[in-house]
């Protein structure tokens, strides 16, 4: 096991290159250059290849890389352009709101759709299994930021429910209630496709033997389907909710800004509206290294409850 | 001899799908709920060709006179904050919206049917090839879109490069994947042994014999693909006002959802339409194609 995890490491770290690679890039190909923006409108040719020189602009791209990567490896990130914070900073306050919410509607989303699944297979063919299905097709059409809209409309402010703007501190603080409404619409964009996989997944493994065998064994419908059934039926769903992490990772961006949530997605689409690219970049890089981690970790738990890819 | 087997390359394309097309379509027709919406997605299409001919007024007009009106029989999908007609303006954004689809899945499955074929025929280029599409992986589509906008600017073209990015990974994977299954095939190693040359092979042997397998993952994205273009409208990344784009629209009326909810929710709305029908239709299509699923 642990020689697969190492492996999937080394892959992984090609990719992680690339995306270094691309922030990178998209400092180079900026159409303002960072050394005439410091020296100002006024200043003279020399005043600009001096500050060019200072910070190594006048390098081959090569070398600018790798002192690039030095610097993303030192946590330094270059300072925002707004508001001249450092922008590692600003990103170390953005990171625990958007693990919150990815993790709150994760929390949300995983057991409703895993419930609605294995209901929908066990039920298969009848009028309960058409409408589970026929509500996550509807899901999976479902743009996030239509129901984040209804959301808002209803249970935000017609019936006041719960607030709908902003975070109004951590889980454990008294931030609970402004959570629930963007944790429920993030959320809910991953039920449909976890009930269809899950379905599928029960029904092939209810066909399966050992099912059979547990039947025969005299136990209780409510054991064979929890312990035998579902817990092999999660292999596969695992692997799709890694696959969704780009969905959800692509929803948080959506819903932080929709809910003024303060995460890395709000503070991403702001910076690129307001032309503050080193903000931008950090932040974009940030998500894509989120997003490669969530994949190493669903492929190291597939790992671990599937026997069979150990043996491989 | 090369004739001979290049009918049989031929045959084996037809068996796989695209003569057989019209057996797709009958049976396509004979479900239900794929048929009805086939006939929507027409009605979408159609309507989103013909707007300038069908729309009531024009997108453009701003009207303060008659600003944030609910639907009436006037304006049957009511007013916006600047007085301009929601249906003439859903009319004209379903046709950008569609557009950005279209473009994103044509061009992001060309170019990943080309990698996945090219990586399944020459093994060399192989392992270059999948490691070039797990980067593009790692980059989700809303990602790029941002980093692509942060660079050249908000606009319809940083959408589309997105799209494309998005669809090219994917397809290549399928692609691929089927690709490698006809390379084993005996019809492949028959044109190899009398001489056919590489261009043919991948072509008249390997594409028309992946063609469609693609096509059906195709019609499956088509639905992602307007949903993450429209989140990108949504985010300000797409077009810029007062070019009407249905996640735009939605945002646009995001700061009038208390006073006029129509605003935001009939642009939603319409794209949730869209996507249902065509996440509905590549469904039935991919339920026909599948032999298993037939079982």
């Amino acid at each position: 096991m642990g020689r697969q995890i190492v492996h999937r490491l080394l892959i992984s770290f090609p990719a992680l290159l690339g995306v270094l690679f691309l922030c990178f890039c998209l400092l180079q190909v900026v159409p303002a250059d960072p050394a005439m923006i410091i020296a100002g409108p006024e200043a003279k040719a020399e005043t600009i290849a001096a500050i060019r020189q200072e910070l190594g602009l006048d390098r081959p791209i090569p070398v600018q890389f790798a002192e690039y990567i030095g610097r993303v490896l030192r946590g330094d990130l270059g300072r925002s352009i707004i508001s001249n914070k450092m922008v590692s900073e600003e990103l170390a306050l953005t990171i625990g709101p958007t693990v919150e919410l990815m993790l709150g509607g994760m929390l949300i989303a995983i057991p409703i759709g895993l419930t609605l699944g294995t209901l929908a297979a066990v039920r298969r063919g009848t009028i309960v299994d058409r409408i589970i299905m026929a509500f996550s097709v509807a899901g999976v059409s479902m743009p996030v930021f239509f129901i984040g809209l209804i959301l808002i409309q209803y249970m935000g402010f017609k019936w006041g429910l719960f607030p709908f703007t902003g975070r109004t501190g951590p889980i454990w603080d008294g931030g609970l209630p402004s959570l629930v409404l963007p944790a429920l619409t993030l959320g809910s964009v991953l039920i449909g496709p976890i009930a269809r996989l899950t379905r599928t997944a029960v029904l092939e493994v209810l066909g399966a033997d050992f099912v059979r065998t547990a039947r025969a064994k005299g136990l209780r419908e409510t054991a064979v389907i929890v312990h035998h059934a579902l817990r092999n039926a999660l292999i596969p769903v695992v692997t799709l909710i890694g696959l969704q992490a780009a969905f959800l990772l692509g929803g948080a961006v959506v819903t932080e800004t929709m809910f003024s949530w303060p995460g890395v997605g709000r503070l991403a689409v702001g910076a690129i509206v307001s032309s503050d690219f080193p903000t931008a970049q950090g932040a974009i890089m940030i998500l894509a290294i989120a997003f490669l981690s969530i994949n190493l970790l669903v492929d190291i738990l597939y790992v671990y409850l599937d026997p069979r890819v150990q043996r491989t | 001899m090369s004739v001979e087997t290049v009918n049989v390359a031929a045959a084996a394309s037809e068996e796989t799908g695209l003569l057989s097309r019209a057996g797709v379509l009958r049976r396509l027709a004979r479900d239900k709920i794929a048929a009805a919406a086939a006939l929507a997605l027409t009605l979408i299409v159609l309507s989103a060709v013909f707007a300038p001919l069908i729309a009531p007024y024009d997108p453009y007009l701003t009207d303060l006179t008659k600003v944030m009106q609910p639907p009436s029989a006037e304006h049957w999908f009511g007013t916006d904050n600047t007085g301009r007609d929601i249906f003439s303006r859903i009319l004209y954004g379903t046709r950008n919206t569609l557009m950005l689809g279209l473009v994103g899945v044509v061009i992001g499955g060309f170019l990943g049917g080309v990698l996945g074929i090219l990586a399944a025929y020459y093994r060399r280029a192989d392992g270059w090839i999948m490691r070039l599409v797990d980067v593009m992986l790692a980059f989700p589509a809303i990602l790029i879109g941002l980093a692509v906008a942060a660079i050249f600017g908000a606009g319809l073209t940083a959408v589309v490069i997105a799209l494309v990015v998005a669809t090219v990974p994917d397809v290549a994977r399928v692609a691929r994947g089927s690709a490698v299954g006809v390379m084993g095939q005996e019809f492949m190693e028959a044109g190899r042994a009398v001489g056919v040359s590489d261009g043919t092979l991948i072509w008249r042997y390997l594409t028309l014999n992946c063609i469609s397998t693609i096509f059906v993952f195709l019609t499956l994205r088509f639905g992602q693909i307007i949903l993450i273009g429209s989140a990108l409208g949504f985010l300000g990344m797409g077009a810029q006002p007062p070019t009407a784009e249905l996640g735009m629209m939605a945002a646009q009326g995001r700061d009038f959802l208390f006073m006029a909810p129509h605003i935001a929710t009939i642009p939603s709305f319409a794209i949730f339409v869209i996507v249902l029908a065509a996440n509905l239709l590549g469904d039935a299509t991919r339920d026909v194609l599948d032999p298993r699923l037939q079982q």
